[in-house]
């Protein structure tokens, strides 16, 4: 099985690194790989430029935590603090002062003695988070950290742990699937697929310059449309039409004229407009009021289902079944090459 | 210090640790699986001595395939009887509240505390027709296929309700519940959706029950004795396979001529035994009961009024009667028989000869055992894993006393055996008691996430560190309880001690052979309530351990 192919990644001291990517994409096995709990077939694992690919786990200064934190069942918070420091046989004084600050930076003091299933889902975390920096990691490894989490608290975590990470000045990989929290909390976030890492950027380059169609759309979704180059080249807006006609614009891009592409445009970006304005148009096929803004699910005939976004101040506007204009700003949308194995097969995420 | 450190250093190398799971798994084949069925081989090297010896002789023939069937035959009636005795007490276990729950649950274990030397002769007392009856027996078994069916039923009626039990509470209560709010009755909702769930727990319990069954020798030998002492002239001619080894193991310590048919029979028990484990597993896995048919109204009668408590009430009485009266019977017994001189220093060497060797045979299941059971638990993913996880099972199938008969070939073909008897005995005791280890242990840590020991690691702890720290604190009440079972099941074990040393071997089980072999009914009474006062209190130990780590996790 090969979880993780022709991988390079280079992460800085102090950066905060999100590797993202779909369940089964090597994110974990990157992990593990990295921590030493797996040997890679072929490759290698470099900390400081020292080469730590044959070397034991505990040999690395590289702590992982995982999914589930592992907190030593058998042990209160204290003890599984104290579980590095232990081992290494830091001095009593040393320790003691350790434990005092690491109770008090993830606010756990009155609970030194608990055992960690007397603690909520938070405070393990937090527990597990204390555990791990208690022996001073040189890179620290989270894998899923928020997973399991209520979706309040883990939006609040969020920021909790990466300002954490930057106020120790860590150096941190953290493995999610959530685009969202990559997107919050990452200096940089590398894009994983298939064991492949696709594009490595930070959140705005992802974001806005996604370099394939998979990307554009796991992070944060997009509405594409297949056709060919009628016009494109140097700081020229690129001019796309399919075969019923239909032509829309994009940013520039190097492509020469007539190759098959795919244009994709963010749903965020996509607009709702007048008929006389619109590059395509097509019918509502169902509306979703979600609070603060309205979904909406269109219609375009041959092209499938585009999704577009409304603020609900606008929900009187548009009702199912009106056929309504869409169009975009030319700079927010991005063109492709059309992928070799379909752009469905492209965009699929498992 | 530092050398101490060095040494751990050392240990903790990636080279030591291959060499030491390759030494394990060494130890592993060549002093466990491969004396059990070493025997074999001699079918090969001394072919010829068994066909003049035994297949050419009708009468010997004869008396070995009567042993044989007489083992499949008691084996098949015993497993079937502990099925429907035990179903009823196991759902009654995990599904029912009532009080005297704790009691019930702790008076099911009792004959497993009860030695089966000393079970057998406190059930054949209480069962046999006796001229002049003791008081409270029922003095009405005069067959020797029945009292032996009634004997094997008391020790491995325990093993089918603990396996049943086991995955019944592993099944979720709430199919069942789905299956009634859809309109089925209590008999038909257990019925047809929860029986087919049980085929794992039934595999389990079938295959421990079986292979008890098949395997019994002391408790068999002793009720035998004890029947025909009693007047029963049936009894002296009626053998079972791993009697019939007794027998004849006695009589080859004279006459050598005797060591084919020794030979023949083990090979056959052994064979047998593991060719039905697998047959057995198949069966239960492939077998479809016919339970999807439904009768919804007698099935909603039967699962009304006086019948559920019928059906309970007899599954008791059952258990009261015929498992556990019997095994305390003994109790009895000596209160009333009249006191007898007795001869007891000899005892109490057999007894401290006994422990001495269920200690040095514990510590080494324990030294041994444990890290084989960590290397076939953590390297599930090997192919090799899954054949040494197959290999633990085969001590436990085959009958002792064939492992008997086949360690004494092994080691005399190496060797000469004089002077080095207790080596042997622990070197076979070893053989039978070590899966019990590896199995409790190797459960017990395929249970516990890996990531434990992983962070433990990547916190920067060592193996040996992260092993002493981590994992053992959550596996420690596995370790007792499986030592705990290989101490009892060494201290008890009749079969193949008396097959490597004979009548004459000093251990407290064999003794009581001996003194029932001799009509010293009243000094083999007392030596058994020792034994089982002993064995009671290590139970205890047992019980206690395991409950407080349910409590833990």
């Amino acid at each position: 099985m090969v979880a993780a192919d022709d991988l390079e990644l280079t992460v800085e001291n102090g950066e905060y690194l999100c590797l993202l990517g779909p369940t089964g994409a090597g994110k974990t096995t990157t992990l593990r790989i990295i921590a030493g709990l797996t040997a890679p077939d072929s490759g290698q694992v470099f900390l400081d430029e020292k080469d730590v690919t044959k070397a034991e786990p505990e040999e690395r200064n590289a702590v992982l935590l995982s999914q589930t934190y592992s907190l030593f069942p058998t042990m209160t918070v204290a003890e599984n603090i104290l579980f590095g420091p232990e081992i290494r046989k830091v001095p009593e004084e040393e320790k003691k002062r350790t434990l005092i600050e690491l109770l008090d930076l993830v606010r756990l003091t009155k609970r030194a003695d608990s055992y960690p299933r007397e603690l909520s889902g938070g405070m393990q975390q937090r527990n597990a988070l204390a555990r791990a920096l208690a022996t001073n990691p040189d890179v620290l490894l989270l894998d899923e950290p928020l997973r399991a989490l209520d979706a309040r608290l883990r939006i609040d975590l969020r920021h909790e742990l990466r300002s954490l990470a930057k106020a120790l000045g860590l150096t941190v990989i953290h493995v999610t699937h959530d685009q969202e929290e990559a997107l919050v909390m990452a200096d940089r976030i590398a894009v994983i697929r298939d064991g492949r890492i696709i594009q490595v950027g930070t959140p705005r380059e992802v974001f806005d310059s996604p370099a394939t169609p998979f990307v554009a759309n796991f992070v944060g979704q997009s509405n594409f449309f297949t056709g060919s180059i009628l016009c494109s080249g140097n700081d020229r807006t690129t001019t796309v039409h399919d075969e019923e006609g239909r032509v829309v614009f994009a940013r520039p891009c190097a492509l020469p004229v007539d190759s098959k592409v795919v244009v994709a445009v963010k749903i965020g970006n996509t607009r709702v407009v007048k008929k006389s304005d619109a590059f395509l148009t097509g019918t509502v096929e169902r509306a979703l009021f979600e609070g603060r803004i309205v979904h909406l699910d269109v219609d375009v005939p041959g092209l499938g289902r585009y999704s577009v976004k409304l603020p609900a101040s606008r929900r009187d506007q548009v009702s199912v079944g009106d056929e309504i204009g869409l169009n975009w700003s030319v700079k927010k949308a991005s063109v492709f090459p059309y992928p070799e194995g379909g752009l469905e097969n492209e965009l699929k995420v498992d | 210090m530092k050398r101490q450190d060095q040494l751990l250093e050392f240990v903790n190398r990636k080279g030591f640790r291959k060499g030491w799971s390759a030494f394990i798994i060494a130890f592993f084949l060549l002093f466990v699986v491969l004396p059990t069925v070493f025997v074999v081989t001699y079918a090969i090297t001394d072919w010829d001595a068994i066909s003049i010896t035994v297949l050419s002789n009708p009468k010997t023939m004869a008396i070995i395939w009567d042993a044989i069937a007489v083992s499949f035959a008691i084996a098949v009636i015993v497993t079937v009887i502990d099925f429907f005795a035990g179903l009823p007490v196991a759902w009654m276990l995990v599904r029912k509240d009532f009080r005297g729950k704790e009691l019930l649950d702790t008076l099911i274990d009792m004959p497993l505390a009860v030695p089966t030397a000393a079970l057998g002769f406190s059930a054949a007392i209480f069962w046999v027709v006796d001229p002049s009856p003791v008081p409270l027996s029922l003095s009405i078994i005069s067959s020797p296929f029945i009292l032996i069916v009634l004997l094997h039923v008391v020790f491995s009626y325990p093993y089918m309700v603990r396996s049943l039990a086991a995955i019944l509470e592993e099944i979720d209560e709430t199919y069942e519940t789905a299956g009634r709010t859809l309109g089925a009755s209590r008999l038909t909702a257990a019925r047809t959706i929860t029986l087919p769930l049980f085929r794992a727990g039934l595999a389990t319990g079938v295959i421990l029950c079986f292979s008890r069954s098949m395997s019994e020798t002391g408790g068999t030998l002793i009720a035998l004795s004890t029947m025909s002492s009693l007047g029963i002239v049936a009894a002296d001619s009626f053998a079972t396979g791993p009697t019939l080894i007794a027998d004849w193991r006695t009589l080859s310590f004279t006459d050598p001529s005797y060591t084919p048919a020794l030979a023949f029979v083990s090979i056959l028990l052994i064979i047998l035994s593991l060719v039905l484990l697998v047959v057995l597993k198949l069966l239960i896995m492939k077998f479809h009961l016919p339970l999807r048919r439904v009768w919804p109204m007698p099935e909603k009668m039967l699962s009304r009024g006086i019948f559920p408590k019928l059906k309970d009430g007899s599954a008791l009485f059952f258990l009261a009667m015929i498992v556990l009266v019997p095994s305390f019977f003994i109790f009895t017994y000596v209160l009333f028989a009249t006191p007898q001189a007795a001869e007891w220093d000899s005892f109490i060497f057999a007894l401290g000869y006994s422990f001495l060797l269920a200690g040095i045979v514990t510590i080494i299941d324990i030294a041994l055992g444990i890290p084989f059971a960590l290397y076939i638990s953590k390297h599930r993913e090997k192919r090799s894993s899954h054949v040494l996880d197959v290999l633990v099972n085969v001590p436990l199938i085959v009958p002792t006393a064939a492992l008997g008969i086949s360690l004494t070939l092994f080691w005399s073909n190496i060797g000469s055996l004089s002077g080095l008897e207790f080596f042997i005995l622990v070197l076979a005791h070893v053989a039978f008691t070590y899966p019990l280890v590896v199995r409790n242990v190797a459960g017990a840590v395929e249970e516990i996430d890996p990531s434990y020991e992983e962070t433990a690691r990547t916190l920067g702890a060592n193996p040996m560190q992260s092993f002493r720290r981590v994992l053992y604190p959550l596996v420690k009440g596995s370790i007792l309880a499986g030592a705990i079972m290989a101490f009892t099941r060494s201290l008890g074990e009749t079969g193949a001690t008396q097959a490597i040393l004979g009548n004459n071997a000093p251990t407290a089980p064999v003794f009581i052979v001996a003194l029932v072999q001799s009509d010293a009914f009243f000094q083999a009474g007392l030596a058994c309530i020792i034994l089982i006062i002993v064995s009671y209190v290590f139970m205890l130990m047992l019980r206690y351990i395991t409950r407080k780590r349910k409590e833990v996790i």
